[in-house]
């Protein structure tokens, strides 16, 4: 704490990570006031151990959409911020099976169809854009050219900046105790530095947004689900170019990008670490997760990797990164109000995604507060959509279905997943 | 005959928890801590395993002394591929005099060509025992080893000092003990981890060993210390040199 809270403010952001902070970067940009409340430290939570990957191709024309217009916002972001954040590195997904081949097909199709750049790559040419991947047992594989990955360090760093140009005030090391209320209205926030007033919350606390919905008693369906991935070091004989593409193989359900001339591997496996954050302290942080030298997660995603880069294996120097992902029933945010509470907006349960949706949910977050709605289509994302829901209310029953989504995340088939096609991956807590 | 290595290791609190006093100031509160492989000692582990892929007939053993929770972090040492653990019972953790003890018994028994250890173990940080240990055996002994060139009598040592890199020869039977940049210990594979679950933990007592305990260490007390600190960002560059021309003590 730098300085004393401010005793009003027309909106309280709780959480100093991606989405808060672009949330609050939009609100202020049109005028608002705008305090961020951060328990630890900015951009220290699941933002600060995000790959970043941006697909921006997803099932559905609102939510690819929402990942192009992202690219725009970020390229301005750049641009004042005077920071590289968007590394177009383009992206690859490949298919070493004929059912995995027939979803490249139906990505390119569907591509195509809403003039989105993507193309068949023939596996000749796969294997000279990625010398170091082992490409001979592929059928398919399809290039997305504009893809890349966003830079989570840089793309705080212009939040903050520009934040701060329209006076976000942020409050970090002060988490929230309560929330202040008169009937179902918001008026305020309770801290241990004193209570701002306030009329609209945003609950952007990532994978404790459950427990900041908990202050008032209401569920929230998100669960802190852990993940893992490795960093290679950079090595002379497996030169990684920072431009080379990035992958994703759903087979063997790990994605890939270069940073600092090595490669980073990252798996959604099938057995998540479940996280109770309530277990946890206030100054909880998120890079003090270590892995053991045994750790089962590890084992599984070095096994995956060498499968597609043979070079890799468990000797191979590299760093670890552990930390949690706030995931949802459906695979998608919840974003908004719901019928409970007026002024509590809900902004959270990415799925591994923040990132690089952060840019576009701060420009709809700021119209939903400012304005009521949206021209973008939020019909997938409301915040109310399991609010009443019988078989989500109790956390077991929650938790079940998150992880069941997460478990389903690359894996199944049959059904598509949030990695390519915007539907749940199993058949859903509704079914 | 095989080629035995003895890789001696303590279970020490995961170097990044956040360490806390008992209230009676005697000890480590250990209730919200995780624990690993002293890594120095994960650093040995994992010489020994390349020294075994290097040579056709090496035997990698570990040994941990201590209370049967010790066997989580032997059973991590036989998923990275150590061949085989021992586990001496002990309720309390041994002062470095006293481990040498141990390990020089153990020494006598499997008459290890090569006892491979970590140089020191980051919760005392004694740096003892290795050297006590060679001194009882009467062996050679090579410590902060950076480098090991091994060969079929004996291996050249590369350690660090504060003068530069030294270089020794050693002959086998040695002691080498490991400093940070010997190697970079591997994560285990999936096959590592599912044989240890199959792979034996020896369990001995001090009493088989013919040990009893004389401390030669008391500890009288702990006491936490309080980080000096601080940090301040400043927003331009010439606050930053306002900053350092105050702070001449930083130089």
């Amino acid at each position: 704490m730098t300085n004393a809270l401010p005793q009003t403010s027309d909106v309280v952001v709780v959480g100093g990570g991606v989405a808060g902070l672009s949330t609050a970067m939009q609100l202020a940009s049109r005028g608002a006031s705008v305090t961020v409340l951060e328990r630890e430290r900015l951009g220290n939570g699941s933002t600060g151990r995000a790959a970043g990957l941006l697909g921006q191709l997803r099932g559905s024309p609102a939510a690819t959409r929402m990942l192009m217009d992202g690219v725009q916002i970020v390229a301005e972001l750049e641009e004042r911020a005077n920071v590289e954040i968007f590394v177009q590195t383009g992206s690859l997904r490949v298919a070493q099976t004929e059912e995995r081949a027939g979803e490249i097909r139906d990505l390119v199709e569907m591509g195509r169809g809403i003039g989105f750049d993507i193309d068949h790559l023939p596996i000749d040419e796969v294997s000279s854009l990625l010398p170091y991947m082992r490409t001979d047992d592929l059928v398919d594989a399809c290039y997305c050219p504009t893809d890349g990955h966003l830079q989570p360090a840089e793309l705080v760093a212009a939040y903050l900046k520009l934040g701060r140009e329209h006076g976000v005030v942020y409050h970090p090391g002060c988490p929230v105790r309560g929330l202040d209320l008169t009937e179902n209205r918001v008026r305020g926030v309770i801290t241990d530095h004193g209570t701002i007033s306030t009329g609209v919350v945003i609950n952007a606390a990532g994978p404790w947004s459950y427990l900041v919905a908990g202050l008032v008693d209401t569920p929230l369906q998100t669960a802190a689900l852990g993940h893992v991935y490795l960093t290679t070091r950079p090595d002379d004989s497996h030169p990684v170019d920072r431009l080379s593409p990035a992958i994703r193989d759903r087979h063997l359900r790990i994605y890939s990008r270069p940073e600092s001339g090595g490669l980073i591997v990252g798996m959604y496996g099938p057995d998540a670490v479940q996280h109770d954050m309530a277990a946890l302290p206030d100054d909880f942080d998120m890079s003090s997760l270590t892995v053991r030298a045994d750790d089962l997660h590890v084992a599984l995603l070095i096994d995956a990797t060498k499968r597609r880069f043979p070079w890799i294996d468990e000797r191979t120097p590299m760093t670890i990164t552990r930390g949690i992902m706030t995931f949802s029933p459906d695979g998608k945010p919840f974003c908004g109000q719901r019928p409970d509470f007026d002024g509590l907006f809900h902004c959270s349960g990415f799925c591994g995604h923040g990132i690089v949706q952060s840019p576009a949910i701060g420009v709809i977050m700021a119209d939903l507060v400012l304005d009521g709605s949206t021209g973008y289509d939020i019909e997938a994302i409301q915040a109310d959509r399991f609010f009443d829901h019988p078989g989500l209310q109790d956390r077991s029953d929650i938790e079940a279905a998150c992880y069941q989504m997460q478990a389903g995340y690359y894996g199944r088939i049959e059904d598509g997943d949030g990695g390519v096609v915007d539907e749940p991956a199993g058949d859903g807590p509704t079914s | 005959m095989s080629f035995l290595v003895l890789v001696p290791t303590k279970r020490v609190p995961d170097t990044d928890g956040v360490i806390r006093v008992t209230p009676d100031g005697l000890d480590v509160d250990t209730s919200h801590l995780s624990f690993v492989i002293n890594p120095f000692d994960a650093i040995a582990v994992e010489e020994a395993l390349r020294l075994r892929e290097r040579r056709e007939d090496v035997e990698v053993v570990v040994v941990g002394i201590g209370d049967e929770a010790y066997e989580d972090e032997l059973r991590t040492a036989l998923a990275m591929g150590a061949d085989r653990a021992i586990r001496v019972d002990a309720a309390e953790p041994l002062d470095p005099w006293n481990v040498a003890c141990v390990l020089s018994e153990l020494a006598r028994r499997l008459e290890p060509r090569l006892i491979l250890m970590g140089k020191q173990a980051v919760d005392d940080d004694s740096a003892q025992t290795g050297q006590f240990l060679a001194a009882k055996l009467g062996w050679p002994q090579a410590t902060f080893a950076s480098r090991i060139d091994d060969s079929e009598n004996g291996a050249e040592v590369a350690r660090e000092t504060d003068h530069g890199i030294e270089t020794l020869s050693v002959t086998w039977p040695a002691v080498i003990t490991a400093d940070l940049r010997l190697n970079e210990p591997r994560y285990a594979s999936l096959p590592g981890i599912l044989a240890a679950r199959g792979k034996p933990i020896q369990e001995m007592s001090l009493q088989e060993l013919g040990i009893e305990i004389q401390p030669r260490v008391e500890l009288v007390g702990l006491q936490q210390v309080a980080s000096q600190r601080t940090v301040r960002q400043v927003e331009t560059v010439t606050e930053l040199l306002e900053c350092l021309r105050e702070n001449t003590e930083l130089f």
